[in-house]
């Protein structure tokens, strides 16, 4: 099917393939079309049809309550293309900077799962071709039984990944997440695209780096810091890496935090933020290396840091109301400047 | 809300120091009002971005940042800050027995493109003002056409077609107030239009004779200067053919 966008600057021309989703067609073809989640719920990719015909199969999705659907908007990683479509964007649109992974479409395979708490779980998937991607970005995935993509933070750092590693956490209705903790579908196939997200780490950044992760969100700071220490970024830096989870049971990684942090014990500050329990008095002796505090994660990490929000670059992720809360914290508080604070809303 | 029509939004102390809040006006519009600690400043109330409420962003005082996206504004003038990549709409504030009252500024001083030059040249450049509405549809200038007048839009959405009618392409659209086109009339050897403008919906603009304001701006090199420099940058960002790095 023939795409035309006209956005506010331009317009693209190109061709999505059948039932390939109208945002996936065009970061496919390495146009830097407007999104945050991919998934149907933050309303960021919304376009204008103005002809042809297109297919929602999800028409409750959280995003469309941004749309005006008696204007024609509709999602674009909703919807696909079913004739020739012209659609309008209304903002500025690029084509893809030359150092971004170039985003397509994998087959996968469940390759392991393991319970890491009682509700969260660490999902590896194998895939059918190498995957290059940057630090800190994640792939919509999308499982035969469960219609509909899901973004996942990659856990690991490689270049030409075979395999990528996720944290997933059991969510109620969670559609995917529920499916995984059902049963073991280890062999199930799956679909990927990705990578997907602009909060990347690159080691040409010359800041200190401040991660702070609430629960799941943890996944891709493992990745950025596992770059950055890959990157000796640690020998000239500090890196500050908070991991807000409720109790001493919800933690984990705390064997992969403690290597990383062994790596550079003078420079690679980790600490995990308790929210609803006091720190357990043998904590820090049972996790030698990590530091422990009661709070909050975006509390802690304005008391511990402060004075040292100085040359500091911030990636945050997590539920949305950590991310928010942290936000505000680091613009308001910490004083950095918005292109300092790197996030992706999709959770 | 008419250009001259003054109209109350709310009381003084609805809105506390380094404190906003968002107003209803007349037909449901919506404005929103920011308290610096010494002065009043009105903006509109959405997100230029993805029309998220802005009153539920973060403002401390000095800088109004939407908490969607992080796009940044200087309270005092509205201007894009960081990430942003349009200034806010503003609307002239007055202050009288402890009510506010804003008004519409007109679509040139509301223009990023003059945003900042001295007063007397925006007073000049106003007189130059040919006020036009077109119906939807109706074709403002074509490939080939002389090259005359500055456009500022009021109202509407314009659009432009590169290339012969037979395989033009789509080059853009333009659809906020204040947006700037037709900006060969403040360069030199561009005698002809390249593009086609056309109205996609009912539209008001500004209308300037170029080589008038070129003289005006000329007059005031450091205006002038500005209106340049903001110009370059203007055409860059439509041109523009890599993405951010």
């Amino acid at each position: 099917m023939r795409v035309q966008v006209k956005a506010r600057n331009r317009s693209y021309e190109f061709e999505s393939l059948p039932g390939e989703k109208l945002l996936f067609a065009g970061l496919r073809n390495e146009i830097e079309l407007p999104y945050e989640c991919a998934s149907g719920t933050c309303g960021t990719c919304k376009a204008k049809l103005l002809d042809g015909q297109i297919a929602d199969p999800w028409p409750h999705a959280p995003g469309r309550r941004y749309l005006k659907a008696d204007h024609g908007e509709f999602l674009m990683c909703q919807c696909a293309p079913q004739s020739d479509i012209r659609v309008e964007i209304a903002s500025f649109v690029n084509p893809m900077s030359a150092r971004a992974c170039p985003p397509r479409a994998f087959n996968g395979t469940i390759r392991k799962r393991g319970m890491l708490t009682h509700d969260v779980m660490a999902l590896e998937v194998a895939l059918d071709q190498p995957c290059d991607f940057d630090a800190g970005q994640f792939v919509a995935l999308e499982v035969a039984d469960v219609p509909g993509y899901r973004g996942y933070s990659m856990v690991n750092f490689e270049r030409l990944a075979r395999v990528l590693a996720f944290v997933v956490k059991k969510k109620p209705d969670g559609g995917v997440s529920e499916w995984l903790f059902r049963g073991d579908r280890t062999g199930a196939p799956v679909r990927a695209f990705g990578p997907l997200g602009r909060a990347t780490f690159f080691p040409g950044v010359e800041k200190n780096l401040l991660c702070i992760a609430g629960g799941s969100g943890i996944a891709g700071m493992m990745s950025i810091v596992s770059h950055a220490c890959q990157e000796k970024h640690f020998g000239r830096y500090h890196g500050y890496l908070f991991f807000g989870v409720r109790t001493m049971q919800d933690a984990f990684y705390l064997t992969e935090l403690r290597e990383l942090a062994q790596q550079y014990p003078d420079r690679l500050h980790i600490t995990v933020a308790l929210s609803d329990e006091d720190v357990p008095v043998d904590a820090a002796s049972r996790h030698p290396g990590l530091h422990f505090a009661r709070g909050l994660v975006h509390e802690v990490v304005a008391r511990e840091m402060r004075g040292r929000f100085d040359n500091v670059r911030a990636y945050v992720a997590g539920p949305p109301p950590c991310v928010d809360a942290a936000i505000r914290m680091l613009l308001l508080e910490g004083k950095l400047s918005t292109d300092n604070v790197r996030y992706d809303k999709f959770s | 809300m008419a250009s001259s029509n003054k109209t109350m939004v709310c009381r003084v102390a609805d809105v506390p120091a380094n404190g906003m809040k968002e107003c209803v006006v007349e037909c449901g519009q919506k404005v929103l009002i920011a308290n610096s600690g010494e002065n009043y400043f009105a903006y509109q109330a959405m997100c230029p971005h993805q029309e998220v409420p802005l009153c539920e962003g973060l403002y401390d005082g000095n800088v109004l940042t939407c908490h969607q996206h992080l796009w940044q504004w200087d309270i005092r003038t509205g201007a894009p800050m960081g990430l942003a990549e349009a200034p806010l709409e503003f609307y002239n504030v007055e202050v009288a027995d402890g009510a506010i009252y804003v008004v519409s500024p007109s679509a040139l001083n509301q223009s990023e493109l003059f945003t900042g030059i001295s007063e007397t040249t925006l007073a000049q450049l106003n007189g130059l003002v040919r006020r036009e509405e077109h119906d939807a549809g109706a074709t403002l200038y074509c490939p080939g056409d002389s090259v005359e007048d500055l456009y500022i839009l009021e109202s509407g959405r314009i659009e432009f077609l590169v290339g012969r009618s037979d395989h033009a392409s789509p080059a853009g659209f333009m659809l906020r107030k204040g947006e700037v086109f037709g900006w060969a009339a403040l360069l030199d050897n561009q005698p002809r239009r390249i593009a086609r403008a056309t109205c996609l919906e009912k539209s008001s603009l500004l209308r300037l004779p170029g080589k008038k304001v070129l003289a005006i701006l000329q007059a005031d090199p450091a205006s002038g200067y500005l209106v340049m420099r903001r110009l370059s940058s203007l055409i860059m960002r439509h041109l523009a053919a890599s993405g951010p790095t």
